[in-house]
């Protein structure tokens, strides 16, 4: 039995237009914790982290941890059917195949049920570890998505480098090259217009456009964007949703010397009959 | 060819050991890839219409080289690292079966004769297909393209499919990609199917692990070798009136050949005579295969553009605009190979929460009958269990089949 309530339905109609472009099938998670989703990209480069907290919500049942696989292009077919002042319920009973979307409108004259048929989905689930980034730079998500947008007509890639002087985003393209830097800006009017940089030590990284340009379809949930970098690191890109959680992206760097081989880890335990080569 | 009925056998009996997975979830993995399978595969289907095939102008076959440049184009597009292996010496159990396939081909090409006489398209078609065969010429021509492609490969001192489950095995590759099941007989840790088919045909790409396979099957490699040999592979013959199901029950039963035979009926079952099975498991678990780095050395390298038209377009008439489009595409694909992987920062963990939806019921938006099946279970739960509302304790966990934590009566 599941049942969660969300005044803000809005809130949920973002958060799927952020992440639908991105990943076509997931599992949502739902425990005493919140409500949450954890998934790849098909090419797996980027991974996408949802979290809505339970005390987002203004009811919030979930007797046990459960998951359901959802088609997120069809479950944002149907969110799309709610108003924006709308109240969404998510419901769900054990044993179901199908999730129920309730939209109420605010003076409640008109309430709607949307059905949906639940997918399996076989999804690995990847471990996150804490990290201590290098750097870490918050600044309004409508000036990051400009860049991202401006940079990627020039080029594929963009090098994200920061250093004391401020975050530096630049490109090169076959017609030329581009260079954004933002510097520390925290004597604004408005708290959300303030760009800040924490930075314990520079760091530089190369990441595809076309993901970051992706992550930006998540603005709308967020006036601020934080961008934490470590080499050697996935760079996370989080969108706070209200007070209640967070949409976090995570995307691998560009590796610049592609001769760097790893071993692959193989998976067999017992098949094994020959030594592995240890001077590889 | 392969080993008879084992991929049903294993998606009957060892599910778990086989995963469908998207062509582009590969990307930036090196995939070993038998060459001379591919060859014969490309000589077979590329631009060809009844018993013409593509020739260069001195009448010579280039479908090997068209299929092969354009496939492995695909695949670096898609930024897998393909790593393709030529079969060396075959072994000489599998001279019998190659002796068989070559009368074959004779058969064929006496029916091809009588064919082109009577003129009718579709048999010509047919039989001309059967008398494919893979020359020295086909491979030499081969290897000088994907060398010029910058592609690595790798010579085989006998079998290719052993080969590719070495490199596997030492985790050079991470995984063989084939049709033939032989890789996963000689114990390739990740197995690959329908990588190369064309995208258009839209089906997944299955992966098999054999650990998982073995772990489900109950079995051990060995028994596993064994398993195959039953159900018939490429260097001996199998025993008569013993299938996949059977040989999987004896092997399970008896734990090895020898004990099979010393166990089973011997007047309903006829063994060969002089049945070389010992050779087969031999060749099987120790195949001769190259070990050593320095023969091993898999590296990419850029495209030598000149050389590539000079081959493709002087020596064999491709055109030359198709093949600078397709260098440049080469070239793009190396700058897209340096992306990195999340999972080689991030690991896989255990989740430990159970799907709403039951597994098994395998329902798929839009398909009627799987969701009338799935109908029917429903309504068999809510007989069994009556409290499915507040306050009940529900016991329909044992109709779930997921991951991890079922069949834990939970409070509802």
């Amino acid at each position: 039995m599941l049942e969660l309530r969300l005044v803000q339905g809005s809130l949920l109609k973002k958060v799927l237009e952020a992440v639908k472009d991105l990943v076509t099938d997931a599992n949502f998670d739902c425990s005493a914790t919140g409500f949450s989703l954890q998934a790849m990209d098909s090419s797996h480069v980027a991974l996408v982290a949802l979290l809505l907290r339970s005390e987002g919500f203004e009811h919030y049942r979930c007797d046990r941890n459960i998951s359901m696989g959802m088609n997120l292009n069809n479950m944002s077919k149907m969110l799309k059917c709610a108003g924006n002042d709308d109240i969404i319920t998510i419901k769900g009973d054990d044993g179901s195949d199908t999730v129920t979307f309730m939209f109420e409108s605010p003076n409640q004259d008109k309430i709607a049920d949307f059905e949906m048929k639940l997918m399996d989905i076989d999804s690995e689930h990847l471990g996150i570890p804490e990290a201590e980034y290098h750097a870490i730079v918050k600044m309004p998500s409508t000036e990051f998505a400009r860049i991202c947008k401006d940079l990627s007509t020039i080029g594929d890639t963009v090098v994200i480098s920061v250093t004391k002087e401020g975050v530096k985003f630049s490109t090169r393209g076959d017609i030329g090259t581009a260079n954004i830097v933002c510097r520390q800006n925290t004597s604004v009017d408005k708290p959300e217009e303030a760009t800040v940089i924490e930075m314990k030590e520079p760091v530089s990284l190369t990441f595809a456009l076309r993901y970051m340009n992706s992550f930006t379809k998540a603005t709308p949930l967020s006036t601020t964007v934080v961008i934490s970098l470590s080499p050697e690191l996935p760079v996370v890109v989080e969108y706070k949703v209200a007070e209640m959680g967070y949409v976090r992206f995570y995307l691998a760097p560009k590796i610049e010397d592609d001769e760097v081989d790893e071993v692959v880890e193989q998976p067999s335990k017992k098949s094994k009959a020959q030594p592995k080569d240890e001077d590889d | 060819m392969g080993i008879k009925g084992l991929t049903k056998l294993l998606a009957d009996n060892a599910p778990k050991g086989m995963k469908e997975q998207k062509f582009e979830s590969y990307f930036g993995r090196k995939i070993a890839i038998d060459a001379s399978m591919s060859i014969y595969q490309f000589l077979i289907v590329v631009g060809r219409s009844g018993t013409e095939m593509l020739t260069n102008e001195d009448g010579e076959v280039t479908s090997h080289l068209q299929g092969m440049f354009n496939r492995t184009i695909r695949l670096l597009e898609s930024g897998l690292k393909p790593v393709y292996v030529f079969d060396g010496a075959p072994p000489d159990l599998k001279k019998e079966e190659l002796a068989k396939r070559y009368s074959k081909r004779v058969d064929a090409t006496e029916d091809l004769a009588s064919a082109i006489e009577t003129g009718d398209k579709e048999v010509i078609e047919k039989f001309s297909k059967r008398t494919v065969k893979v020359t020295r010429k086909h491979n030499e021509d081969c290897k000088r393209l994907l060398q010029l492609m910058g592609v690595p490969i790798v010579e085989a001192p006998s079998e290719a499919e052993a080969q590719c489950a070495a490199l596997c095995k030492s985790g050079k590759v991470y995984a063989v990609a084939s049709e033939d099941m032989d890789s996963l007989t000689f114990g390739a840790p990740r197995f690959l199917r329908h990588l190369m088919d064309p995208s258009s045909k839209k089906v997944p790409v299955m992966e098999f692990e054999v650990a998982k396979i073995l772990e489900e099957l109950n079995i051990n490699m060995d028994q596993f070798i064994d398993l195959c040999i039953l159900c018939g592979c490429d260097y001996c013959d199998s025993i008569r009136g013993i299938g996949g199901q059977t040989a999987l029950k004896l092997v399970r039963q008896y734990g090895s050949i020898e004990s099979i035979l010393e166990n089973i009926n011997k007047e309903r079952f006829q063994i060969p005579e002089n049945w070389p099975y010992q050779q087969a498991r031999h060749l099987f678990k120790e195949p001769l295969v190259f070990e050593n780095d320095e023969q091993l050395e898999i590296k990419c390298t850029p495209p030598d553009e000149e050389g590539l038209v000079n081959f493709l377009v002087n020596e064999n008439g491709f055109n030359l605009d198709r093949v600078t489009k397709a260098v440049e595409k080469i070239k793009a694909a190396k700058n897209k190979a340096s992306q990195g992987r999340l999972e080689s920062f991030f690991k896989p963990v255990a989740n430990a929460t159970t799907p709403l939806k039951r597994k098994g019921t395998r329902c798929m938006i839009g398909a009627p009958t799987l969701l009338l099946k799935s109908k029917m279970l429903s309504i068999r739960i809510s007989i069994y269990s009556r409290h499915r509302q507040f306050g009940g304790l529900p016991l329909l966990c044992t109709e779930q089949s997921g991951a991890s934590l079922h069949g834990v009566p939970f409070l509802a």
